[in-house]
């Protein structure tokens, strides 16, 4: 059965190695350069505060460079940022793999047998159905999950360097944020390897319930592309409680949605990004609130005229001691969320292995 | 003499349709045995249901002793051979082998090899390429190397040509000579039948009309005709199968447990073919003309 | 079917109405009679002759074991089943005299005004009672 199972999974085997192997060459190659740029810009050897700003400048640096530095043939087309291009490339390919393997390799397992007639030859030979789909599912799942962390593996160690940079506060072009971003979490450390997991075991259960291949591949797809944007937006915050905290409006703090209206005080809202004290921390949510804790909408009368010079209005709401509270997970949690979404979809390909197990080893009719 | 597939008040219905209903055969071992009936009969849902790919809705039914699909023992024992001979279009016959060899136990490859020669099989052929003939033959290898008990084919000749059915059926019948093994075969014509099967059922309207042995059924029935007689009523222990009138004369198509003595009526034997068709009229429903000539029990 | 060492080759009427057991049958009988079949001779293997006219090894079993009750073969376990009896010449002497009486019946029938078919009809309604009362 695992000849069996490698033999119809040779050509799809064959295909994720090309794709990996291609990947790997360009990191290869793009690699050397932007070690060498990373080691001229005295990042590495910063230990003062203020190292965000040669973070930047190297982030800028790299945002615009060529792999073939000193020489003067360039084939790249003007304009074209290479290093932006990779990192973006390397991100989609890690969120799409677990989409691919799932549709590609898990709608068909089934459903193929079952609309060709051949799983009226493969479940009559001495195996059970039982057994046919313990040896499938294992192995093509053990692949899909290994490819899609390969893959998440090598951006990882390609963009140590820019890791290095954002951790330390520089951003520059696609280089920005923190590994709390939501494209940045979901295809980095072990979480990868939970969505191919549950990508594929998706698959395999729209197809055992279809039973054709192509209707279920879209199901598949559709579903599993819902799960990637639920996951960030409402699940992930709340896998541990949040920890919350009131700060003093500090630099990094933005102004959003200021409206001056007819007769009433100016409103607006405010957000930041960073937790003074709580580097590298994941900030969930953020607003304005006065001395007592409430929330503040509009812009205090003494406050006005510094907001509609654009001068100083921050200073000034902070004189009349308006502050911000903030939801964040510390940097400190990264991994107990790694590993809290990992498990949630591991948890889920389990449950949908056991009703196909339930269901297929049953009836098929 | 055991028999290789027991069913009891067997049926499987979709929805409210019922695919096979109220079936009750004991299909002997070391027999040919053939399945016959109309598209839409019930015979490839009996054979799905004999192999596991279906459960019952009605009834039970027990193959060589166990339920269908048991385990990898029993599965092991009965060779099957679905409709139209699917095979891994992308698999070489060669692989098609090795699947054998690799997924059955008891798996002969000597015996696959020597057949896929003598069949002129190219080995590095992908399936997908094969004639419907070939494509059968190689599925009909798959079966008989894992040296089963039991062999179910599935209307394994409909698609094919008179050359590559004939062969096909050459085939069997070596195989049948070789092995002692039990063979139970499904075909819409009886034609495909007649010469291969020593053992008939027949299947229509969903539910099986007739079983026995092929010497006894055509004993046991006779075709007889003479003169118009409406309103008649044949002595018990004579059943009307089927009945066909002219202005002067009646033709009956009967099954009698004696002999028939009435010299009015001129008795000729039947053939395979002309049984099989009278049964399938009756299931539908065709036979009403003669219904009150039947035996009043 | 393998030519070497067989000296039969059977064939199958599939529209004769005659069972296929009996077609093998006659078709032994007729080559013992053309002398064709010596005794000694082997008869083809049942798994031979069932491939190669695609029928039940049974059917060709049957046949064997029919010829065997009439006593013109025997089976040898392992071996194979050979011709042991012959159906020229005994019966020579006795056909002579058949002839005649069958024309001396066939001169009355005419002259009791049976045309062609009729003749046939009776005759063959009275030789099929006649086996089957007899077999039986």
């Amino acid at each position: 059965m695992i000849w069996l199972t490698w033999r119809q999974f040779r050509a799809q085997a064959t295909a994720a190695a090309a794709a990996l192997a291609a990947f790997a060459v360009l990191l290869v190659s793009t690699q050397p350069r932007m070690t060498s740029l990373f080691s001229a810009s005295g990042i590495a050897g910063c230990h003062s505060g203020s190292c965000a700003g040669l973070a930047s400048a190297f982030l800028d640096q790299l945002a615009s460079a060529t792999p073939f530095s000193g020489h003067a043939f360039d084939p790249l087309p003007d304009g074209f940022d290479l290093y932006p291009f990779v990192y973006t490339l390397g991100t989609l390919l890690i969120l799409a793999a677990p989409a691919i393997v799932g549709t590609f390799w898990g709608a068909p397992l089934i459903a193929r047998e079952l609309e060709t007639g051949t799983g009226r030859l493969a479940w009559n030979q001495s195996i059970t159905r039982t057994r046919w789909l313990a040896v499938k599912l294992a192995l093509v799942a053990a692949a899909a999950m290994a490819v899609t962390e390969a893959f998440s593996l090598l951006q990882t160690w390609w963009a140590t360097p820019i890791g290095r940079a954002m951790s330390l506060g520089g951003s520059a072009s696609v280089f920005s944020g923190n590994r709390f971003s939501p494209l940045a979490f979901a295809t980095h450390g072990i979480a990868p390897v939970g969505y191919a997991a549950f990508g594929f075991t998706l698959g395999v259960t729209a197809g055992l319930i279809i039973r054709r291949a192509v209707p279920a591949m879209a199901v598949t797809l559709a579903i599993f592309a819902a799960a990637q944007i639920m996951m960030p937006l409402w699940v992930r915050p709340h896998l541990i409680p949040a920890q919350h905290a009131t700060v003093a409006i500090g630099r990094d703090v933005t102004l959003n949605n200021y409206t001056v209206t007819n007769g009433g005080a100016p409103r607006f809202a405010l957000t930041t990004g960073t937790v003074p004290g709580q580097p590298g921390a994941w900030v969930i949510a953020s607003s304005a609130v006065d001395r007592a804790g409430q929330p503040v909408g509009t812009i205090p009368a003494a406050c006005v005229k510094q907001f509609a010079n654009s001068d100083g209005g921050l200073d000034c709401l902070g004189g009349q001691g308006i502050r911000m509270t903030v939801s964040y997970q510390p940097a400190s949690r990264y991994w107990a969320l790694q590993s809290a979404e990992a498990g949630i979809f591991l948890a889920l390909a389990a449950a949908l292995a056991g009703f196909c197990f339930w269901r297929f080893g049953r009836r098929l009719g | 003499m055991t028999a290789v597939i027991e069913t009891e008040g067997l049926g499987k219905r979709y929805r409210r349709l019922w695919a096979l209903a109220d079936c009750t055969v004991s299909v002997p071992a070391r027999h040919v045995v053939g399945l016959v009936g109309p598209n839409g009969a019930g015979k490839s849902t009996l054979l799905n249901l004999a192999t596991g790919m279906l459960a019952p809705s009605a009834g039970s039914i027990r193959v060589l002793g166990a339920k269908p699909a048991a385990g990898p023992a029993q599965l092991a024992r009965i060779g099957y051979l679905a409709q139209d001979a699917p095979v891994y279009a992308g698999l070489s016959v060669a692989d098609h082998l090795r699947l054998g060899l690799h997924l059955n136990p008891a798996w002969d490859a000597a015996l696959a090899q020597a057949r896929a020669a003598r069949l002129e099989l190219d080995l590095r052929q992908k399936a997908g390429t094969l004639s419907g003939g070939q494509r059968a033959q190689l599925a009909l290898t798959l079966a008989v190397a894992k040296r089963p008990e039991l062999l179910i084919l599935d209307e394994p000749v409909a698609s094919l040509d008179p050359l590559a059915r004939r062969e096909f059926l050459q085939d069997l019948m070596e195989t049948v000579a070789e092995q002692e093994v039990s063979v139970v075969l499904s075909s819409h014509l009886i034609s495909d039948l007649e010469r291969v099967c020593d053992y008939l059922i027949v299947l229509a309207g969903s539910r099986v009309r007739v079983a026995g042995p092929v010497d006894e059924l055509l004993a046991a029935h006779h075709l007889l005709s003479g003169p118009r007689r409406p309103g008649d009523t044949m002595p018990a222990g004579i059943e009307v199968i089927s009945a066909s009138h002219t202005d002067r004369q009646s033709t009956l198509l009967v099954r009698s447990s004696g002999p028939l003595l009435d010299p009015a009526w001129t008795t000729s034997e039947v053939n395979l073919e002309d049984l099989v068709l009278a049964y399938m009229k009756q299931a539908a429903g065709r036979g009403e003309r003669a219904r009150h000539l039947e035996v009043q029990r | 079917m393998d030519e070497e060492g067989t000296v039969i080759e059977f064939h199958l009427d599939g529209r004769s109405g005659v069972p296929p057991y009996m077609q093998l049958i006659h078709q032994v009988r007729h080559a013992l009679r053309l002398g064709l079949l010596h005794q000694g001779d082997q008869l083809p293997k049942v798994k031979d002759v069932a491939a190669g006219l695609a029928i039940n090894p049974n059917t060709v079993l049957k046949a064997y074991r029919e010829l065997e009750y009439e006593g013109l073969a025997a089976a040898r376990p392992g071996v194979g089943t050979f011709v042991t009896g012959t159906l020229d010449g005994g019966s020579f002497a006795a056909l002579g005299p058949l002839r005649t009486g069958l024309q001396h019946w066939l001169a009355k029938a005419r002259r009791a005004g049976l045309d062609d078919e009729s003749i046939e009809a009776l005759f063959l309604n009275t030789f099929r009672t006649a086996r089957e009362e007899g077999i039986a």
